[in-house]
């Protein structure tokens, strides 16, 4: 028996501004993939994202969610989506890292409800799991780059959903941080089994630590991660034919899925 | 004539209502409590001070302080109007800064003015409109004054008894959804995409914003309103704490204002708003200069 499809794109065609930014995409995320997807700035990266969780409208196709078609699902609690632009808020807002987080326990089901001990548990849980309960305290302006992608990541967490899609979560963010940012990524996904969909121009990244590939310049092209499969023809649809990649497995420290 | 009700203190309440040789000028705290009118004022004055407070956070940031300036000018204009047909001046103003709360949020939402554009429009019409009704009806002497600057002092049993009702009706909207209301304030789209309803809470927000001016007119008076709301949270945004700080902090220095206003203007029998107002600036003075050295 197969696994769950979380994600299912069928022929999916995306307009933005009168012209055609993702053409006749067709694709399945599966449970506890690590999915990653990359493409040149411009290709269609967001709005790929933005059609699947149903912010932007589709000009033709079919997408659908844990087996609901976008229009009619109703279930956003299973999914977490962590934008480009999250951690350029207002520096001087004020929220405590713990209090943003415990916002991400609202929802359409619990509106209006006062949040009790299950959910502060569920905070501090969360907090802990990124690495941030020492600075639960401190106000969400206060922190670093690293740390606010990590804070977003773990108000993601606290909703308990089933795939969380991040926009771009290491951008601006030094090595060494990258490298800590998808380190817990990849326990969530293997410890905790949740689902995710990860834009990132890290290539090496998307390699060493993700099952399956989506590479979007307009058209969009999927591959599983595995030493069977040609990456770099994958890749050079997304990217051109006169880019060369190369690849060093054995960099990637035994972390390779496949 | 600006009116002793509208603008002085307990001795112009003294006068006003035949109460000298009563009252002695220099009555002491406890004598004053004793009092129906004194008795009205203090609670009129917290329950403004609490609602204005907490809704002021939530304005100042959402950049949209100036809202309030402009629905409560436009509530002039429903002032007028009640009292031109004998209505309670403060139902036509409810209803007023309804239609102004509302047509604001339209003209921003559909693009056909930005924020501040909008809000002068309505400014505009609403005041127009009360400065023709008033020519029509001859004037109405001293009681718009009162409704311009504040009476808290003068405030009877009936408008206490609408003012405690609104700010019930604001103060449990406020904490049933004020963690929605946060979570829409720090990132509306993010809040769409968790499934919150923005459109309805922001739609009951604006509501809530109409009903705190309303009820604020007789307390501090349309052209003031502005500061009961915005100061207390532009105050307790200087001590860069926590949400909760930051809300508990508004609201006491909105009732710690409200309430020394009301003591300080009673003494020394000047207008109670202008109290109200400069407590507040002197507590965001204060403030700000801690905040700083501290940094």
């Amino acid at each position: 028996m197969g696994k769950d499809v979380v994600i299912e794109v069928r022929n999916l065609n995306v307009n933005r501004s009168g012209a055609l930014v993702i053409k006749d995409a067709n694709f399945e995320v599966l449970k506890g993939d690590y999915v990653g997807i990359v493409g040149p700035n411009g290709g269609g990266k967001t709005t790929l994202l933005l059609a699947i969780l149903g912010q932007i409208p589709k000009a033709s196709g079919t997408i659908r969610l844990f087996g609901k078609s976008v229009e009619s699902f109703d279930e956003w609690e299973r999914v977490a989506f962590v934008p480009q632009d999250a951690i350029n808020f207002d520096a001087n807002f004020p929220l405590s890292v713990r209090e943003l987080v415990s916002l991400g326990r609202l929802g359409r089901k619990k509106i209006g409800r006062r949040l009790g001990k299950i959910d502060w548990d569920e905070v501090d849980s969360a907090l802990e799991f990124m690495g941030l309960s020492e600075v639960a305290d401190r106000r969400i302006g206060e922190l670093s780059g690293g740390q606010k992608q990590r804070m977003f990541v773990a108000m993601a967490l606290v909703r308990d959903p089933d795939v969380i899609i991040l926009d771009e979560p290491v951008a601006g963010i030094d090595a060494v941080t990258q490298e800590k940012f998808y380190q817990k990524m990849s326990d969530l996904n293997q410890k905790r089994g949740i689902t995710i969909m990860m834009v990132s121009h890290d290539l090496s990244a998307v390699f060493c630590r993700m099952s399956k590939v989506i590479c979007v310049n307009k058209e969009v092209n999927v591959a599983e991660i595995r030493p069977d499969v040609d990456i770099e023809g994958v890749l050079r649809k997304a990217y051109g034919e006169h880019f060369h990649f190369v690849f060093h497995r054995h960099e990637c420290k035994g972390e390779f899925k496949a | 004539m600006i009116g002793a009700v509208g603008a002085a203190g307990l001795n112009g309440i003294i006068e006003s209502a035949g109460l000298t040789g009563f009252i002695s000028p220099s009555a002491s705290l406890v004598e004053l409590l004793g009092y129906q009118f004194f008795q009205n004022a203090i609670l009129g004055g917290l329950a403004a001070g609490f609602a204005c407070a907490w809704i002021g956070l939530f304005l100042v940031l959402r950049r949209e302080a100036m809202i309030v300036d402009g629905v409560a000018h436009t509530a002039f204009g429903g002032v007028a109007l009640g009292l031109l047909l004998g209505i309670d001046p403060l139902i036509t103003a409810l209803g007023i800064s309804i239609v102004s709360v509302f047509g604001i949020s339209h003209m921003k939402r559909k693009g056909l003015a930005e924020s501040d554009s909008a809000i002068a429009l309505m400014l505009a019409v609403g005041f127009s409109t009360g400065l023709i009704i008033i020519s029509i009806a001859g004037g109405f002497s001293v009681d718009l004054f009162s409704y311009l600057f504040g009476s808290i002092l003068t405030i009877s049993r009936s408008d206490l008894l609408m003012i405690l009702v609104l700010g019930m009706v604001i103060i449990s909207f406020l904490t049933i959804f004020h963690k929605e209301l946060l979570a829409i304030t720090f990132d509306e789209r993010g809040a769409r995409m968790m499934g919150i309803p923005v459109n309805a809470i922001l739609t009951m927000f604006n509501l809530i914003v109409a009903i705190t001016i309303t009820l604020s007119i007789k307390i501090i008076g349309i052209i003031l309103v502005v500061a009961l709301i915005v100061i207390p949270a532009l105050t307790a945004l200087q001590l860069r704490a926590s949400f909760a700080k930051t809300i508990t902090s508004t609201v006491l220095i909105g009732l710690a204002s409200v309430v020394a206003g009301i003591m300080v203007s009673t003494f020394y029998n000047v207008a109670t708003s202008g109290v109200i107002v400069f407590t507040m600036v002197l507590i965001y003075l204060v403030t700000t200069a801690l905040a700083r050295r501290g940094k």
